[in-house]
Order: C-alpha cells, then sequence, then structure tokens
C-alpha cells in the first residue's frame, strides 16, 4: 500500500549485495566447465570455486581445507549430525546431547536419529533462552557421541556461551557441532580460539545468494557424508558444485569480514532504538537476553495481539517483519515456538511474538517510521481484541 | 508466512468494519479459546427482528479479523432471518474466495460466535418462560414454520420438505446437555455447528435454544428422580411434553411464524389429535403423546406421511452429509446407553432386601435404582426358575421377585393424562415402549385417572412408563398417560 517497502526480516534472509551479484554474473556469463573436467574450462571452475574457498575459511578463521561447500545451512547441519553419528555408531556411542532452541535443521535432525535408536538428550535454556555450561557439563555422558548448541538463536536472537561450552566438549573428546546460521557475518567467529569440531553456515543470511552455505569440518574430525557420487568436496559432498553460488557465497564472505565491526556498529544502534522506542510502548516486551543478542535482532512479545494479524497488518503499511512463532499452520491449528516454550513462555504468549531484524542498509528514519506504524498497528489490533489486558 | 491470503482479507485487516462492543447489547457472544490461538466475540442490538448494529471483536490470525470484519459488514442492518442464513459460503465470497489452508476454521469460528449472540438473544428473551411452561400464543404467520434440527437425517429432510413445498422455513437446534459429542472442544465437530451447516447448505436461517436448565429441570432430574421412587421413566416422554415443542412456539412466536415441525414420524389428524405414520416400524405416536393440543394444532410432522428408506434416499439425492448420519438409539444425554451408571452417579443408592411375594427374605441388592420392573439380570439371587423383578419398593429398599406369570397385569391405572378424542373411542392400549396395543375398555375414575382393563394379560408394566391409547381402527391416539402403581 505504500512504494517505499522496509525490509526488516534480515534474520530469514538478507537482500543479495549488488558486488555479489556481480561476481556471480561474472563467472555465470563466462563460466561453462565442470569443475571436476581436466580441460581448460573444468580447471577455471575448479580455480573458482577454490578461490572462493579462501574468504569463507578467513571469515571463520579457519584453514580452506577445513570448509565443505554444501547447498545452505540446513544440509550443513544435516551433514554435520548424521556424519558425525555415523562415525561414533561403529565406536558403539549412542548417546546426543543437543539445546532446546536449535533451529529446525538440529532439531529434526536429531529427532530423527532418536528414532532410530539414539538417545537424545535436549539441554534446557533459561528464560533468555540461554544454555547454562553446568547443564550442559550435566548432561554429558561417557558414551556421549555428539554435542550440537547454536551459536546465536533464529528466533529470540540469544547469543550461546559458545567458547566455553566447546571447550568443555574438547576436554572431552566429544565432538561439538554449532549451527552458526544467524552468527556468521555478523559476529566475530574464530576457530583458532573456539574449539568446535563442525560449524555451520548459510550464504543468504549476510548478503549472499540463497541455497548456498558451508559446513567448517576441523582438520582431523571424521565424518560420513549423508550425499554419495562422485566424491566432490574433499568427499564430503557429492554432486556437481553450484560454482556460481560458491562464487557469490566467497564474494559475501569477504566483503562481511571487511565490515563485520562497522556493520555491527550500525545494526546495534539501530536494534537498540527498535528496542527502546517499541518496548516503551504498553505490553511490549523484549524476548532473549538483554545483552548477549545478536547485534540486528529484536524479539517482541506483544499483549493481546496475535503475531500473523500483526506481520500483515505491517506488511500492508509497507514494513516487512518475520512472525516469531513461525506460524505453522497446520488442518489442526497453529503451532506455537518451540523456542518460546522451551523459554517458560505459555502458549499465548508464543502467539503473540514478531521479529524484527535489521540490516546494513537500514536507515534511521526507516526505523522510526516502522515504530510509528508498529504502535498503530498495535494499537488498532488492540481495540480489536477482547482479551487485550492493557 | 507460508501462505497468501487475498487482497480482500488484508483489507479487511487493515481497516476492520464495526469493530467494538455495544454496551446495552440484545445479544453477546464468543466462540473459541485462546488455547486454540483465535477468540471471536460479537455483540448485537436486535429492535423488531433487525439488526440494528453488530460490532465485533476477535483475537487471532489475520484470517478471522477479517472474517470477522466481513460478516459484521454482511448482517448489519439486515432482518434477523436474513442474517441467520448467513453461511461460510456466503463469508467466503465476501473475502474473496476461499481462505489459505488451514484457515477455513476462521469462518466457523466468527459465524459461531455471531450465532450465540442470538443465542443469547433469544435466552434473554425467554426469562423464565420456558422454564416455568411456555405455551405459546400461535397468532402470527401464515404458511411459515420453525422446524427443529437434531443434525440428523430426520430434521434435515424436515426441514427440506417444508422449504420444498411453500413455507417460510426457520430451523433450530436445541442445546440440551453437556454431553454432545466433542462440545468441549471449539475445533472438533460439534453438533450445533454440524445442524447450523446443514441449515445454511438449504439455504435455511438456523439458530440456537440453549435449553440446558429446562432440560435439566424437567428431563435430567425427572429421569434420576424416577428411578429413586422406583419408576421407570421415559425421557424422551418428558422431553416431548415440556421441551421441544414448546422452545419451538417460543422460538415461532418471535419470529412470527405459525407452525412448528419436527422430524417424527406421525401425523396430526382431526381434533386436533396424533396419528399414526405411514411407516408402522418408525411410528413415534408412543412418545409423542404429551404434547399439549395447543401445540399439536400448529405442528407439522412432515415425516408422517414418508418411509424411513424414502428420508434417507431424499437426503442422498440431495447429496446432503446427513444422509450417513448414524440412527441414534440411546437416550440422548447417555450416549454410552449406560443408564444405571448415569442414575448412580446423582443419587447414593442404599442396599436393601430381595424379597418374594410373601415377604420372605431371598438376598440382598445394591439399591432400588438398579431395577425395574420385569427385569431378570442381576438379581444376584438363584432360584430352580428363573426370577424377574415384580414390583420394586423404594420406601422400604425392597426389591420384590417372582416368576414370570407374577408379571403378568391385566389392569392398568393411568393418570396426567393428556386427552385428544373422546375417551369413549380409546380401544386398545400400548403400555410399553416396544410393545403393542392390546385390547382394553376404559373406566374414569373420580380423581381423573383412567383404569385399563385389558383384554389379554401383559408382562412387566411398569409404573412411570407410558400408556397410549389408541382409536378403534388403530390409527388414532386417544389419549395417552402415566403409567401409575397399583397401590396407589
Amino acid at each position: 500500500m505504500t512504494d517505499h517497502r522496509v525490509y526488516l526480516d534480515h534474520a530469514a534472509t538478507t537482500p543479495l549485495d549488488e558486488r555479489v551479484l556481480e561476481a556471480m554474473l561474472r563467472h555465470l556469463r563466462g563460466g561453462r566447465g565442470n569443475p571436476s573436467s581436466l580441460h581448460a574450462s573444468g580447471a577455471g571452475a575448479r580455480e573458482a570455486i577454490e578461490a572462493a574457498r579462501e574468504p569463507v575459511a578467513e571469515l571463520l578463521g579457519a584453514a580452506p581445507g577445513e570448509i565443505v561447500f554444501t547447498s545452505g545451512g540446513t544440509e550443513a547441519d544435516n551433514l554435520a549430525l548424521f556424519g558425525l553419528a555415523r562415525v561414533a555408531e561403529s565406536s558403539g556411542e549412542h548417546h546426543i546431547v543437543v539445546s532446546s532452541v536449535e533451529h529446525a535443521a538440529v532439531r529434526e535432525s536429531a529427532r530423527r536419529l532418536q528414532e532410530s535408536g539414539w538417545q537424545v538428550d535436549r539441554v534446557a535454556v533459561d528464560a533468555d533462552g540461554a544454555v547454562d555450561p553446568d547443564d550442559l557439563a550435566a548432561a554429558l555422558r561417557p558414551d556421549t557421541a555428539l554435542v550440537a548448541v547454536m551459536w546465536a538463536n533464529n528466533e529470540v536472537g540469544t547469543v550461546q556461551p559458545v567458547r566455553e561450552l566447546a571447550e568443555m566438549c574438547a576436554e572431552r573428546r566429544i565432538p561439538f557441532h554449532v549451527d552458526a546460521v544467524q552468527a556468521a557475518g555478523r559476529v566475530h567467529i574464530d576457530m583458532a580460539r573456539t574449539p568446535v569440531s563442525t560449524l555451520a553456515i548459510s550464504g543468504h543470511k549476510f548478503y549472499g545468494p540463497q541455497g548456498t552455505g558451508a559446513l567448517y569440518v576441523r582438520d582431523g574430525v571424521t565424518l560420513d557424508p549423508i550425499l554419495l557420487g562422485g566424491g566432490q568436496e574433499h568427499g564430503l559432498r557429492s554432486g556437481t558444485e553450484n560454482v556460481a553460488g560458491i562464487v557469490g557465497l566467497g564474494a559475501a564472505a569477504r566483503l562481511s569480514d571487511g565490515a563485520l565491526k562497522e556493520r555491527a556498529r550500525h545494526e546495534t544502534m539501530l536494534r537498540d532504538r527498535v528496542i527502546s522506542g517499541a518496548t516503551a510502548l504498553p505490553g511490549v516486551s523484549l524476548n532473549g537476553h538483554p545483552e548477549k543478542r545478536l547485534s540486528n535482532s529484536v524479539h517482541l512479545s506483544v499483549d493481546g495481539v496475535e503475531a500473523e494479524g500483526l506481520v500483515l497488518f505491517l506488511d500492508a503499511l509497507g514494513f516487512e517483519v518475520g512472525s516469531g512463532s513461525a506460524c505453522a499452520s497446520a488442518s489442526a491449528g497453529h503451532k506455537a515456538s518451540p523456542v518460546l516454550l522451551a523459554m517458560g513462555q505459555d502458549e499465548r504468549e508464543a502467539f503473540s511474538a514478531v521479529r524484527i531484524t535489521v540490516g546494513k542498509d537500514n536507515t534511521e528514519e526507516e526505523i522510526e517510521a516502522f515504530l510509528l506504524a508498529f504502535s498503530a498497528a498495535i494499537t488498532q489490533l488492540r481495540e480489536l481484541s477482547p482479551i487485550s489486558a492493557t | 508466512m507460508p501462505e497468501t491470503y487475498r487482497p480482500e482479507v488484508i483489507e479487511h485487516l487493515v481497516r476492520p468494519r464495526n469493530v467494538g462492543e455495544i454496551t446495552d447489547a440484545s445479544g453477546v457472544g464468543e466462540s473459541g479459546d485462546a488455547a486454540c490461538g483465535d477468540i471471536a466475540r460479537f455483540s448485537v442490538a436486535i429492535q423488531d427482528n433487525e439488526l440494528a448494529d453488530v460490532r465485533y471483536k476477535v483475537y487471532g490470525c489475520a484470517a478471522c479479523i477479517a472474517a470477522g470484519s466481513a460478516l459484521s459488514e454482511l448482517v448489519r442492518g439486515r432482518g434477523l432471518l436474513d442474517a441467520a442464513r448467513i453461511s461460510k459460503e456466503d463469508l467466503r465470497n465476501a473475502l474473496g474466495g476461499s481462505l489459505p489452508a488451514g484457515k477455513e476454521h476462521a469462518l466457523t469460528l466468527v459465524l459461531d460466535a455471531l450465532h450465540k449472540a442470538f443465542e443469547d438473544y433469544w435466552n434473554r428473551a425467554a426469562g423464565d418462560m420456558l422454564i416455568e411452561g411456555y405455551g405459546g400464543n400461535g397468532k402470527s404467520g401464515g404458511k411459515s414454520v420453525v422446524a427443529a434440527m437434531s443434525g440428523g437425517v430426520d430434521s434435515a429432510v424436515t426441514a427440506l420438505l417444508l422449504k420444498e413445498s411453500g413455507y417460510d422455513v426457520a430451523t433450530v437446534t436445541f442445546r440440551l446437555h453437556d454431553g454432545e459429542k466433542g462440545s468441549r472442544s471449539c475445533c472438533s465437530p460439534d453438533t450445533v455447528l454440524f445442524a447450523r451447516d446443514t441449515a445454511h447448505r438449504m439455504g435455511l436461517p438456523h439458530f440456537t435454544l440453549n435449553l440446558k436448565d429446562l432440560f435439566q429441570k424437567r428431563v435430567m432430574r425427572d429421569f434420576v428422580g424416577s428411578y429413586e421412587k422406583g419408576r421407570t421413566p421415559n425421557p424422551c416422554v418428558a422431553c416431548n411434553a415440556h421441551v421441544k415443542f414448546h422452545a419451538a412456539a417460543f422460538l415461532a412466536d418471535g419470529l412470527g411464524f405459525h407452525h412448528v415441525a419436527t422430524g417424527h414420524y406421525a401425523r396430526v389428524g382431526r381434533g386436533p389429535s396424533l396419528a399414526r405414520p405411514k411407516d408402522a416400524a418408525k411410528d413415534q405416536t408412543y412418545v409423542l403423546w404429551p404434547i399439549p393440543q395447543e401445540l399439536l394444532a400448529r405442528t407439522v410432522f412432515p415425516l408422517g406421511d414418508y418411509e424411513k428408506p424414502e428420508v434417507r434416499r431424499i437426503a442422498e439425492d440431495r447429496g446432503m452429509a446427513v444422509a450417513y448420519t448414524p440412527e441414534s438409539q440411546d437416550i440422548c444425554f447417555i450416549p454410552d446407553g449406560n443408564y444405571r451408571k448415569f442414575v448412580r452417579k446423582e443419587v447414593a443408592a442404599e442396599p436393601g432386601e430381595v424379597v418374594d411375594a410373601a415377604g420372605k427374605v431371598l438376598g440382598r441388592h445394591g439399591g432400588v435404582v438398579d431395577f425395574t420392573i420385569g427385569q431378570r439380570r442381576g438379581i444376584g439371587v438363584s432360584a430352580p426358575t428363573p426370577l424377574y423383578v415384580t414390583e420394586v419398593r423404594p420406601q422400604s429398599k425392597q426389591i420384590v421377585v417372582g416368576r414370570k406369570r407374577d408379571l403378568a397385569v391385566r389392569e392398568v391405572r393411568v393418570r396426567d393424562l393428556n386427552v385428544f378424542l373422546d375417551p369413549e373411542e380409546a380401544s386398545s392400549v400400548q403400555v410399553r415402549y416396544n410393545g403393542s396395543p392390546v385390547p382394553c375398555e376404559v373406566e374414569e375414575t373420580e380423581d381423573g385417572d383412567w383404569i385399563a382393563r385389558l383384554a389379554e394379560p401383559v408382562m412387566g408394566v411398569a409404573p412411570g412408563q407410558s400408556a397410549v391409547f389408541y382409536s378403534p381402527d388403530g390409527e388414532r391416539v386417544v389419549a395417552g398417560g402415566v403409567v401409575a402403581r397399583n397401590d396407589s
């Protein structure tokens, strides 16, 4: 209903950076080889992939040989969990620990492993969505084959004490997987200082192309592939590579790495303005940790308003935000976010959550306009609500 | 968001119509609950059967908000009958077509809230009238009828036949008790919702009347009380005597309609009197006898001229979902058919003695409420010949047992009579639900009871059951009443 649309859903996906697009277009126009071919075209494609591997490794403080390109974060998470589990199975271990706020890619992989006989423990989080390292320590067993805790939560934005958790697992020689899909390109990540075994990232969360991602696999960590075929990516990810996508991922990683601090400063300023402006309204509260949170993420519970209507209302006013509970409409109705339920909220609160995630290109003016629209939207929706408390 | 909404939905979401609450509303209705995520509330101002004002509030998804807004727009300023006719399909069309998968419940939710507001309106209008016994006025209306709809095939076809024979039809479903299937959950199939949907598919207005209090006082309490007093009650008779027809007449008078109709198999004959239907196997005259004459005069039983298989075929031919609903057998408020368990939940039955006709104690029993005359099972006394309950004595907590022939009765005392025709015409009487009429002679006593002298003995006549007298040709009900205790 308005020409200028304000995009505030960067946790869902980020717009493709023009410079990334240029790099991809250059490759798509020029390249024609299969990276596995011996001829010149093949070698050109291979070169493009290896050139992209370096900035991705650099973004994570890793070596290029530790990067496995995948089709995205979900595939990277699946490869880590099933790959590590399959190796551990042969040594008789059958216990897995995950946090209770994992992204569906990890949550559902763990559920599948449980169905096939693995014992799975889910470590609780506090009201801010953070894992207590003592709780993880208590869950570990001699036969624990794998631990998975995300770097930062995709819904509420809470950043986990990953380094502490990683060190705890490293001491016990338990493989530790981290879903860093929301964190990569936004938070300083250094594999030299944080002893994780595997770590998943996704290109389109930091202005790269959708359908690209990578799994960091620490040198010395072994895992079995889940895709079998021509043995690409050190045998861990068969299938002809998405060369243009990988080129784009590399370009996005390079740009993010160079602008990490500046982006974080800009995002934090906008984020804090959203938080202060929105929580000044009656019946609006912040979910997730007040400080230990992603630089771009605001997650709000709005009393007396259901998220879906609020999101669509704001959309009609030209502001695009995320529905905090990812209202998965099934025939039986919708499901409340398991993350908010794990944080101790009740179903109604969990239905009333919206996620506002800013990006590098948002402006202060946009944020002020959003806050006005947000206030108007919740006022009108509350007038509609028969149960509004405020 | 995986689903996309039509622009009509978004438009209603951003500019919802008729938001709010009417402070001095004629009726307020709410549907849904927070656990399901969605709540809708409608308040209506009704004047001269017109919706002068409609206001709504919704907590829920965009579809619910938009559906509430669109519905309020559809019904505001309309006549009550037209408003009660608005269907899910009408509402869907007003929203530009079908909603995304999983969102269709929004239509049901807001319609239900509006209809609950209508229900509240009728409730307020009725006040204590129904509880006190509504006689009706039946002054108004021409070829117009309120048809009761239970959600089954018989009542649905009744409404259809009336519509097709040129009546103005309004349908009504009665909320009688909390035991309806699924009534605890807003998301599961519900009798009222199903009946409403059936009516709307026929283009008929639908109302719901809450008769729980009336039903509790006049039917359920009587049911339990009868067992306590050693009588065998018939709750369908009690309902026909005090609930169904009176409530339908109340609604008809409220709408300015003349007739009332149900899906019973019976006919209205001269007098007016009750007459047997075409389908003898489905004959329900035995349970309809207590309808007061002034109500019977306004009553139509369209199914009296049909046989059950024809009725089912009519429903099938029209593609009505109700065609395939199962035949109801049990007492509606005891769906599992376990009467004893139901009664025992309500009353504390004390143990007592099992005696023979001479007063000799043969054993003990757990409570008189467990027994009815003619019962063979559960007596707990072994004897060379099978024993039957021949009498229940609640005061002394005794069960009298005897042989089968001790059950034979040749004389029945009947009271609380509802007389349609000249008593002279009474030539046979039916005294059991699954029995058939037996030739008899009738003598009227000083206190107005009838003594029926039976031409042949009948087994197991239980006080509390109905006695229905038929005319010499067996086709018309002369009178009906309740079997009294022999000693009283």
